[in-house]
């Protein structure tokens, strides 16, 4: 009855996500929260080590977001993207706020490609 | 008269899915989301009671439905309406407007949240949500009222 490619609610594939904070800047209602540090990764061969961003939280809070999916269109990794999942209602307001773990299981898996 | 008083509507629905609940919406629409109160009823998902049974029957409960943007203006109309309604009540905000102020997080003249008015049941998110997730976040009340 809901088309897949439906607006229900966005979601996360935290493999893909570089914590670059461009959603949470352009979020125009603020509502993108991000934790996230750096480490040094060496490979062989390398001629100095690599520093690597690691995305330790990662939060929407749907009381507040208004669906205009910015963040989705200008995540330049595609780690973000449009989900038909709509149940999310709460009964509570910070029951609204979903992390890494609730927003990768609402990941669409309408493009077998582009993750899980 | 408050504004708020005639422009909403009280009618007993059974919930799509959920022959258990019977309930009794105060609807009040005050922006855009009250489209979606509407499409719920078009497409079938809230089923309008007839008048003639709406008598006999008891409905489970009482719905306070907030569904779009709270102005302070508007408040203590709100406010007015919950203490109106007869007990067992529940109140569901419906939309990011009533969920915390939405877009108009940062506007002066709107409440953020009707949570700071009166007590919240549900809060069903979306900008406007889905009239599929409004059926979602009715279906909630089922535990509501079980606990109450
Ligand atoms: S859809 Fe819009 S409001 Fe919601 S998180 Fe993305 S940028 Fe923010
Ligand atoms: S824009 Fe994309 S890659 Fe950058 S922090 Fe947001 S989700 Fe992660
Ligand atoms: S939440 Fe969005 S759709 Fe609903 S009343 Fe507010 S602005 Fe309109």
């Amino acid at each position: 009855m809901i088309p897949t490619e439906a607006h229900g609610t966005i979601a996360l594939q935290p493999s893909a996500c570089t914590s670059c904070m461009i959603c949470v800047r352009e979020c125009p209602t603020w509502c993108i929260e991000l934790e996230s540090h750096t480490e040094q990764v060496s490979e062989p061969d390398a001629r100095r080590p690599k520093t690597v961003n690691i995305l330790d939280a990662f939060r929407i809070d749907f009381g507040l977001c208004m669906y205009c999916g910015i963040c989705v269109d200008l995540c330049p990794f595609d780690a973000l993207a449009w989900s038909p999942e709509h149940d999310l209602a709460a009964t509570t307001a910070g029951g609204l706020v979903l992390g890494i773990d609730e927003l990768s299981r609402a990941w669409p898996n309408r493009n077998p490609t582009s993750g899980s | 008269m408050t504004p708020l008083q005639s422009s909403a509507l009280e009618r007993r629905f059974r919930v799509s899915g959920h022959p258990q609940l019977l309930i009794s919406v105060l609807d009040v629409g005050l922006a855009c989301c009250a489209l979606e109160v509407g499409a719920a009823i078009t497409a079938g998902l809230l089923v309008l009671e007839e008048p003639e049974h709406s008598a006999v029957l008891e409905p489970r409960m009482n719905v306070l439905l907030i569904s779009g943007t709270v102005t302070d203006a508007l408040a203590p109309g709100i406010i007015r309406a919950w203490e109106a309604l007869d007990e067992p009540r529940v109140a569901v905000s419906f939309g990011a407007c009533a969920n915390t102020g939405g877009p108009y997080w940062d506007a002066p003249t709107v409440t953020k949240g009707i949570d700071q008015l009166i007590p919240m049941s549900v809060y069903i998110p979306g900008c406007p949500p889905r009239p599929e997730a409004l059926i979602a976040g009715l279906a909630r009340l089922a535990g509501v009222g079980d606990a109450g």
